[in-house]
């Protein structure tokens, strides 16, 4: 094979779109004048220190809590039969599918001091005045992380609890150990790597929030990504701001090793598979009770929160007094919601669709053209390099891109440029597999009895890849619909996309337009969801 | 038969599925179970090495009951079809694990370990992955792990369906060779006629669930009992006929073909059977036959020809002759006999 086939002109175009943005941070903050004394002073700072002591504790407690709280109902999802399993596992991924906006929304009309949760305390008890007071503040931070990621942890962990053979447990059991031993040297050793990958996802994840802690932080609490962001947009600080990206980019380079090492030696260890899961929970009364026992408060706790922004908005006033009415959705025409948001209604749907459609559109073709290039191959470093986007830092890039092209190029431009970027390695990845999977033979059946490129594409390749390039697309369109960094950062107040308007309303307290447009939002993902549901068969090739 | 070591009678119900099974394995024995794939075979290995429980009946080994003993202290070593070695241990590892969970001393640990790794010529792959092991090596494995920790009996489910022909062959006769120097006793599950066959001193034959017939490999093989067991082990022409009796002697009608006097040797009655005849027990005559037909097949095996002759509209007859036979051809009208002695009639409703 040629070396050109392995490295098409595509890709080396990809890297420079998605490199050089970075690049431009990296130089700004490295080609200066004592650049090297700058950057250690600034990593003795106060400022540095905190930061690096809330972001790095924040993520720690978000993927320790995400994980300890994923465990047992990993258990019962891998181990176990019972009927109505996969719809409750489509269920429970729920919080993960939201755009981030939506999960602090959620979060809000839930744990906000008005709030559901608060109004059932003093329900449950009253005259104690117990209360939930923290979501605006640390303990808000790691509540909606383990939120957002305590159902990926269970998706995630479940899926490779029944990959495990139940085999490698009787082979144990016959060999002696009892079940607690068994647990203690097979499974759990066996689970180790993805929980490890898991944990230092889930802790990336955390570690780059941004959307989160920009609403619930304040002032008080900031990750590195919210400090860039308001050095850069309020500030306008660029030299701190590209010394804070080059900083978190090296904390990231060590974190994104260890991931991709415990990714590795989970791959690796998934050699004896199970075809089904063995036990049958009806058999055993009290695993059924734990088991209800657990699904019932996740679903409290992480489910409800999400049901409640639909109820709310159905809601004259705060839950539950309020009288039932449909006004809210009625306001959502007004000019209460152009004040609030910047935008009509209108506008704000038109923009929000045409973005999200043409970023899924334009990432789709790009990434199917080298997922198609590049079918015949093994997944290799090239392949790595375009997934990389997903572990540097998203403000960096956007804050990258104004650097490098914000003088002249419009908003709008950058705002999609980001967007591919932000939405490439994921949409590449499904393709890439999925292509793969597909082969070469029917391919050259079809040729053989005759069928010309245009028709073999047409009437093999494209209804084959239909369930992937469908998923790829709802995935590009989901992804660029819950992106609020890079509107702010690069579409300098003139975007307002469906985020932007949460965001808008909830900064302003306005909760019954905001519950409105969140359903609107909410329903909107959740039918993308089952559009990636329906083909993420393609996605088993990921750890 | 060795002295009763293992006994076993138990009865599991599953939804559309019963298996019954009642037999004895003696002391050192190399026993076989052998049935088409879902007749029970493996659910029976669970049930002995109690995976699984049964809803009645005993299991009783080397003198002591078994049924409410937990598998952890049973002491039946395991060897899966896909031999569900640890993933994330080595060689020695794997070995290993049983001595471990027995608190067994660092020192004898090893020492035992050491011994297993030089019976498995597995020495130099002791710090092997189970990823970096090829079919073969982990077969070895698994059963080093399985004899780890001196079992008293030793169930093998299918061990060598995973591996091609010639390593299955060869790893047979060292499995064989390992256990009569070991003497360790063992129940080996296959669906394969011809393992069977050449591996077991004795072997019982199981179908929808239930034991059909027990014995020797010799015995089971030229006296099948059952149609069923004449058709899996081996290959066998079945022809229905009616037997009459005078004076010791049988008088055999097959269904097609001439009626033939046989001397009876079992107290026969009268009625009606399976003539059973083995390919390779017909013969080709010029002079007095039984049957006669067309010959529609004709196959050369490089060692003989298999030949098939219809002797009537539904009833084919599979024949193996020698290369030495001359001037066959398709379509030609052949006569055939059965050899000495070598037929068997199989009761019609056994």
């Amino acid at each position: 094979m040629n070396t050109n086939k392995q490295r098409p002109f595509l890709f080396f175009v990809l890297v420079s779109l998605f490199y050089l943005p970075v690049l431009s941070v990296l130089s700004r903050a490295f080609l200066r004048k004592n650049a090297l004394t700058e950057i250690l002073s600034f990593l003795g700072s106060d400022l540095f220190i905190k930061v690096l002591t809330f972001t790095t504790k924040q993520a720690l407690l978000s993927a320790l809590f995400s994980l300890f709280l994923a465990l047992p109902g990993a258990y019962f999802f891998g181990r176990y039969h019972f009927p109505g399993k996969r719809l409750l596992r489509s269920i429970m991924v729920l919080p993960f599918m939201l755009p981030g906006i939506l999960a602090v929304l959620s979060m809000v009309v839930f744990y906000g001091r008005n709030g559901a949760f608060n109004q059932l305390l003093s329900q449950l008890f009253p005259g104690k005045k117990l209360a939930f007071s923290g979501l605006y503040g640390f303990k808000g931070i790691v509540l909606t992380h383990v939120f957002y990621n305590f159902s990926f942890c269970l998706r995630m962990l479940g899926e490779r609890w029944e990959r495990l053979s139940p085999k490698l447990e009787e082979a144990s059991i016959t060999l002696g150990a009892g079940k607690l031993e068994t647990w203690w040297r097979v499974t759990f050793p066996l689970l180790l790597p993805t929980i490890g990958y898991l944990f230092t996802l889930v802790f990336l994840y955390s570690f780059l929030s941004f959307t989160v802690v920009l609403v619930l932080g304040g002032y008080l609490y900031q990750t590195f990504e919210v400090l860039i962001y308001i050095e850069y947009n309020h500030k306008l600080n660029f030299d701190r701001a590209s010394l804070l990206a080059t900083c978190q980019l090296l904390l990231l380079a060590g974190v994104l090793s260890l991931q991709s090492w415990t990714g590795r030696i989970a791959q690796r260890q998934t050699g004896v598979a199970s075809p089904l899961p063995t036990l049958k929970l009806k058999k055993q009364p009290q695993a059924v009770l734990f088991f209800l026992l657990y699904l019932a408060l996740a679903l409290i706790f992480f489910i409800l929160p999400v049901l409640l922004v639909l109820i709310r908005s159905f809601k004259s006033r705060g839950l539950p007094t309020g009288a039932w009415t449909i006004n809210n959705y009625r306001l959502l025409l007004g000019e209460g919601f152009r004040f609030a948001a910047g935008k009509r209604l209108v506008t704000v749907l038109l923009t929000s669709v045409t973005l999200s459609g043409t970023v899924a559109l334009i990432t789709l073709v790009l990434a199917y053209l080298l997922a198609r290039k590049r079918r015949r191959l093994r997944w290799d470093t090239f392949d790595l390099w375009l997934q990389l986007p997903m572990g540097i830092s998203f403000l960096t890039f956007s804050f990258g891109l104004m650097n490098l092209t914000g003088r002249f190029l419009p908003s709008s431009v950058l705002v999609l440029w980001a967007q591919i970027f932000l939405a490439f390695p994921l949409v590449y990845s499904i393709l890439r597999t999925a292509r793969r999977e597909m082969g070469e033979e029917l391919l050259e059946a079809a040729g053989l009895l005759g069928a010309s490129g245009y028709e073999l594409f047409m009437t093999v390749e494209l209804p084959l890849m239909r369930k992937a390039l469908g998923s790829a697309f709802a995935y590009g369109i989901a992804l660029s619909l819950g992106d609020l960094a890079a509107v702010l950062t690069l579409g300098q107040g003139k975007l307002v996309t469906l985020s932007v308007a949460v965001y808008r309303l909830i900064g302003h307290y306005h909760f019954p337009l905001a519950t409105a447009l969140g359903t609107v939002f909410i329903l909107l993902s959740v039918l993308l969801f089952s559009l990636i549901e329906g083909g993420n068969c393609y996605l088993k090739e990921l750890p | 038969m060795k002295k009763n070591f293992l006994q076993i009678d138990v009865e599991k119900n599953y939804p559309g599925f019963q298996i019954q099974a009642d037999l004895t394995v003696g002391e050192g024995e190399f026993f076989s179970l052998v049935g088409p794939s879902g007749c029970g075979k493996t659910t029976l290995l669970r049930l002995i090495s109690g995976l699984e429980r049964p809803d009645r009946g005993r299991i009783i080994l080397a003198g002591s009951d078994l049924t409410a003993v937990s598998p952890v202290e049973r002491r039946i070593g395991f060897v899966f079809q896909d031999y569900a070695l640890f993933p994330h241990l080595t060689v020695t590892g794997n070995i290993e694990y049983g001595l471990r969970v027995k608190r067994l001393p660092g020192s004898q640990r090893s020492a035992r370990v050491k011994e297993l790794l030089a019976l498995f010529e597995l020495e130099e792959l002791r710090k092997r992955s189970i990823q970096e092991l090829s079919g073969g090596e982990r077969q070895r494995v698994a059963l080093a792990r399985a004899l780890a920790p001196e079992p008293f009996l030793l169930l093998l489910d299918e061990p060598f369906s995973a591996l091609d022909y010639g390593l299955r062959r060869r790893l047979r006769r060292e499995l064989r060779d390992l256990q009569e120097r070991l003497g360790f006793t063992t129940i080996f599950v296959t669906h394969q006629q011809e393992e069977a066959l050449s591996l077991s001193e004795r072997l019982a034959v199981m179908n929808n669930g239930r034991i059909i017939q027990m014995g020797t490999a010799v015995e089971v093989y030229n006296n099948p009992a059952h149609p069923f067991v004449a058709k899996f082990l081996g290959d066998a022409n079945l022809i229905p006929c009616h037997v009459e009796t005078t004076a010791g002697k049988l008088t055999i009608n097959p269904q097609a073909g001439h009626s033939f006097l046989h001397p009876a040797t079992r107290g026969e009655e009268p009625g009606t059977y399976l003539l059973m005849i083995r390919p390779e027990d017909l013969v080709i005559t010029s002079g007095e036959a039984i049957f006669e037909g067309q010959l529609i097949t004709l196959e050369y095996l490089g060692y003989g020809y298999y030949l098939e002759v219809k002797i009537a509209k539904e009833l084919v007859l599979k024949i193996n002759v020698s290369k030495e036979q001359q001037g066959l051809h398709k379509g030609q009208f052949l006569k055939l006999t059965p050899k000495k002695g070598k037929i068997k009639l199989i009761p019609i409703n056994s």
